[in-house]
């Protein structure tokens, strides 16, 4: 699995270069998913009739939003702002496929409205090099108020018949929603892995000063991350939305944490430069698979309380358990 | 390496060459200065005494978290889930005090206990495991928030505290409230440890360079754990006082608050990198946004104003701490008189930052402008005399136009802008001057900070209230009835003695048994069904489930309720909720949806999953159903005309204020809706209405 082009890591940290010690991270959450799916299996084999294709019709539009995170997290970068993005996305998707436009045009223009608010961001994280966290969660509170102010959380309602499922029948509609994000996804990762473009990411995230002496141009790489993320959340608002006949403006809240665990649980890690996009799949697997799971396993004794209760808990004892075991596997070796 | 002037044993360095206040906390405190003028200029009773105290006392939470995180931050690291263990130290206090019967004074010493054991977990985690801290507190943030759920199935709350403890966060000290000194204190120690103690130093040097600190000798995992266990303290001393001002416990205390709190550090100066930030700073950071969220009340500006001029001004904020390249930032910590440096390179930041100013100033005066135009157009026409007969202290004088203050339970939702249509309907009517405002945010306090503004603001006859929180806004509701302000609450009540008025669009028991009713209708008598709701903490959704479960044991022993999901007021929760309850659930006949967004989120569940045997029933609005009611997916909507409800509150509070409408009335003439009934002193809209096939073609709301 070594390959040249893989010199651009930073691996220096850790030993050995054997695929299980590289990838131990993706291997062992997707041993987790799939022995949640097995317990499902063995429990509540219902699960795989019914809830098991839709939860990944759910998780299609985090799934999206949670590529553009991977590369942001992976240039040593955060972007919490996308819950705003997603919902503004959404409203003007709706606005504009209600005042006429055709669904294609209405799909550019809305990855180009996530482009701009992304290409906001990147300004000011990469141009003006101020910290991302801060200038997102400023962003993050700008869009939603002005949002709030803007619509005062009318639905858009009235939307052409085309809109639903890109006016396809409901199952194709779903088909190719999760298969526009599986798509997204793989090409992605394989730009991230071949393309010159995507190892200048893992570089900038590695070590900007020695990607700039390189010959990356770290700020610009920044830039295009942004702005990358900005069009995938308009992509991922655009799914979420077409799944119903009218738009919600109150969607998107909290995404954006729930995006950055799924990332961080698929190994990416935080401090830039590490992690693949195949563990991001796994980890929104995993989480978004967990809360109908409770549900499901709920043996639901009437007069108790429920198990889908816990479904925050959990995600967040996922979340430690997994990069705890990131820092013990550290310590041993 | 940079060379760092901190000797080794990382003394109180005399701190040559650095001025006293630094050239953002100068151009700060011109903003604090700024808001305050203009302010005072356009918000009426802004430079008072009581609306300074009140600000503090709204403040003190917030400040406490905001305290923890300076120096969590100033040593490189952030903590994300301080709002959380607010929220699951107020329900372990709550549960300590209820079902082990400790005393509130026990119990808030061994919550603020339990805190630092949170805040150790997070150290541990940090230190031992080396895992950044971003990520470890994000984990946290889950996991503290998701127990507090766990305990209390989310529903559980924690009302009727003793008197004596609730004075702590209501009571005055003198003019004082009572849990300011807790801050000031908090703010002193904070103060000593990062700006005069050797453990502050250590925390600048760790955050500039762990490594370097490390070679100075610093024992640098004990210092960053210090500050995560002070963090986890400080936030659960900080629920301790939230459940003592708002008066009730539960799981969603401090939603929100961590970013907050730290865009309040960052704003007061506190490098997001670490390595340089003050106390004072923080707490002239959080006075700017706590004073432009009063100011822009008391000028009846929007509310929405201050999240965008919050997020303006921390990106401005940041600018001036602009460094371009990591070399600057050695720079600035090496050289003694870098200070100087770094202000000369701010020359273009600064005039950003009064470009900032002077545009928000002139949303902020266009804005009032426009108002008093339009309020004195209004008034033009409608010139009436009050027949003031009661009314305290600020009764409308003859002459003076009646001012409604009325409150939905939040901006930005479909029902309560046309409760707001019906409402202004009634204002234009009645020639009355209606103030609408309420909570943007998730912050489940936030409806009795606006009531205490209006307190503050003055000239205001009636208070309506749509009550989120039962017990909570009480004692805010109480004080306005002690300042002779009328008290009526609408859609959901509060505790009897702390209103005038309850108008009710129907009771619980009316919403409870109509939707049974409904549904069973709808099932044929027998089978099961599973609720959505809103989230598992909304009070008054909790009091219809009760209704709805007392009904169905009353009367309906064949039908079987499995389920109740929340959708967080979500319509793709909503949606992925019911499509979770249908495959588990296979033999579920209905899906009763009880907040507005999760009628057309299970509708078109139920239409997708192609179930044309499952039925929805719901309180919402016609106009989000009428196409799922046509389809023959949703059978029944239920609601009160809100349009209504609105006008009805609006009518009810004028004759109050006019002294038309006195306890013991039976009834009240309704304007444009005819006679209403008045039962004690709840003021009867009349039944639920049932939408369905035949009838929701002819409203549109």
């Amino acid at each position: 699995m070594t390959s040249s082009s893989d010199a651009t890591l930073s691996y220096s940290d850790e030993q050995g270069n054997a695929t299980w010690t590289r990838y131990v991270r993706e291997i062992s959450v997707a041993a987790a998913y799939l022995l949640l799916l097995s317990i499902l299996a063995l429990f509540t084999p219902r699960y795989f009739q019914a809830k098991f294709a839709a939860s990944w019709v759910d998780m299609a539009p985090v799934l999206v939003a949670a590529v553009g995170m991977t590369l942001v997290i992976l240039a040593r970068h955060i972007d919490i702002s996308i819950g705003s993005q997603f919902a503004i996305c959404g409203v003007v998707a709706g606005l504009l496929a209600r005042n006429g436009l055709p669904m294609p045009a209405v799909a550019l223009c809305t990855i180009a409205c996530g482009a701009a608010m992304g290409a906001v961001n990147g300004i000011f994280v990469a141009l003006m090099g101020l910290p991302s966290i801060v200038v997102t969660l400023a962003t993050m509170v700008i869009l939603r108020e002005s949002l709030r102010w803007g619509r005062q959380g009318a639905f858009v309602q009235d939307l052409p018949r085309g809109f639903q499922w890109f006016g396809q029948s409901q199952f194709t509609g779903q088909v190719s929603l999760v298969a526009t994000a599986l798509i997204i996804l793989a090409l992605f990762a394989w730009a991230m892995r071949w393309l010159a473009a995507g190892r200048s990411v893992y570089a900038v995230g590695s070590d900007q000063e020695a990607a700039r002496l390189a010959g990356v141009r770290p700020k610009r790489v920044v830039f295009n991350v942004f702005m990358l993320m900005g069009a995938l959340t308009g992509l991922a608002a655009l799914l979420g939305a077409v799944r119903f006949p009218n738009v919600d403006p109150n969607v998107g809240q909290g995404l954006e944490l729930n995006v950055i665990a799924a990332v961080v649980v698929g190994g990416v890690a935080i401090s830039g430069g590490r992690g693949t996009l195949v563990g991001t799949l796994i980890g929104v697997a995993l989480l978004g698979t967990i809360g109908s799971a409770l549900v499901f396993l709920d043996p639901h004794h009437p007069g108790e309380r429920s198990l889908g209760a816990w479904e925050r808990a959990i995600q967040g004892l996922i979340i430690l358990v997994a990069v705890a075991s990131d820092g013990l596997g550290r310590r041993k070796s | 390496m940079s060379t760092l002037d901190i000797s080794p044993i990382a003394l109180p360095a005399p701190r040559q060459g650095r001025p006293l206040v630094q050239p953002q906390q100068l151009i700060l405190a011109a903003l604090l200065a700024f808001e305050i003028a203009i302010f005072s200029l356009i918000g009426s009773r802004f430079l008072t005494w009581d609306n300074f105290f009140q600000v503090q006392r709204l403040n003190v939470e917030l400040g406490l978290l905001a305290l923890a995180l300076t120096p969590v931050i100033v040593s490189g690291g952030i903590d994300l889930s301080v709002g959380s263990l607010m929220g699951l130290s107020a329900v372990l206090f709550g549960m300590m005090w209820r079902d082990r019967e400790m005393s509130p004074w026990l119990a808030g010493a061994v919550t603020i206990g339990v805190g630092g054991l949170a805040g150790l977990l997070n150290a541990t985690l940090i230190t031992r495991l080396r895992i950044p801290p971003l990520i470890v507190t994000l984990g946290s943030f889950s996991l503290f928030r998701g127990i507090a759920e766990g305990l209390t199935g989310g529903y559980d709350n924690f009302t009727n505290f003793p008197k004596s403890f609730l004075f702590l966060g209501q009571g005055n000290i003198g003019p004082m409230p009572a849990q300011i000194p807790i801050l000031l204190i908090a703010a002193a120690g904070f103060w000593v440890l990062l700006h005069r103690a050797a453990i502050g130093r250590a925390l600048c040097a760790i955050g500039f360079s762990p490594e370097g600190a490390r070679h100075a000798g610093i024992p640098v995992e004990r210092r960053i754990g210090l500050v995560y266990v002070l963090s986890g303290l400080m936030s659960a001393l900080a629920a301790v006082i939230y459940v003592s001002r708002v008066g009730q416990a539960k799981a969603d205390a401090g939603t929100g608050y961590e970013l907050l709190a730290i865009t309040a550090v960052v704003l007061g100066g506190t490098s997001i990198f670490g390595g340089r930030g003050s106390i004072i700073g923080t707490l002239m950071g959080l006075f700017a946004i706590a004073i432009l969220q009063n100011g822009l009340r008391l000028a009846d500006l929007r509310p929405e104003l201050a999240g965008i001029l919050t997020g303006t001004l921390l990106l401005v904020a940041i600018g001036l701490d602009w460094r371009p390249s990591s070399r600057a930032m050695v720079a600035q910590a090496g050289a003694p008189g870098s200070a100087a440096e770094e202000f000369d390179m701010k020359n273009s930041q600064v005039a950003a930052i009064c470009a900032v100013i002077l545009a928000a100033a002139l949303i902020v005066v266009g804005g009032n402008f426009m108002l008093v135009k339009s309020i004195q157009q209004g008034g033009g026409g409608a010139s009436f005399s009050g027949t003031n007969g009661s009314g305290g202290g600020r009764g409308p004088a003859a002459g003076k136009k009646v001012t409604i203050a009325m409150m939905p339970k939040s901006m930005g939702n479909a029902y309560f802008i046309a409760a707001q249509k019906g409402a202004q309907d009634a204002a234009k009517e009645l020639g009355v001057e209606l103030l609408w405002d309420g909570p943007t945010d998730t912050d489940p306090a936030k409806q009795n900070e606006i009531v205490d503004t209006w307190i503050t603001r003055g000239g205001i006859d009636v208070i309506a209230v749509a009550v989120e929180n039962r017990d909570g806004i009480a004692s805010a509701l109480r004080k306005a009835r002690d300042k002779g302000i009328k008290v009526v609450t609408y859609d959901a009540d509060t505790t009897p003695d702390a209103r005038d008025f309850f108008v009710n669009q129907a009771t619980p028991e009316g919403i409870g048994y109509t939707l049974m009713d409904s549904a069973a209708k709808s099932m044929g008598g027998k089978g099961e069904f599973a609720i959505i709701t809103a989230s598992l903490t909304a009070s008054n959704m909790n009091e219809w489930r009760k209704n709805i479960e007392a009904r169905l044991k009353e009367k309906y022993p064949d039908i079987k309720l499995v389920d109740t999901r929340p959708c967080d007021d979500k319509q793709d929760k909503a949606f992925s909720e019911t499509n979770t309850l249908l495959s588990k659930y296979p033999d579920v006949k209905l899906i009763m949806a009880i907040c507005s967004p999760a009628v057309p989120g299970a509708a078109e569940a139920v239409k997708q999953a192609g179930r044309k045997d499952v039925h929805v029933v719901g309180l919402g609005l016609p106009n989000q159903n009428k196409a799922y009611v046509h389809e023959g997916i949703t059978d029944a909507v239920i609601l009160w005309n809100t349009m209504d409800l609105g006008y009805l509150t609006v009518l009810a509070s004028d004759a109050l204020a006019k002294g038309a409408l006195k306890p013991g009335d039976a009834s009240l003439p309704g304007g444009r809706i005819g006679k209403i009934e008045i039962k004690g002193d709840n003021i009867l809209l009349g039944t639920p209405f049932i939408f369905n096939k035949d009838n929701i073609d002819k409203f549109d709301f």
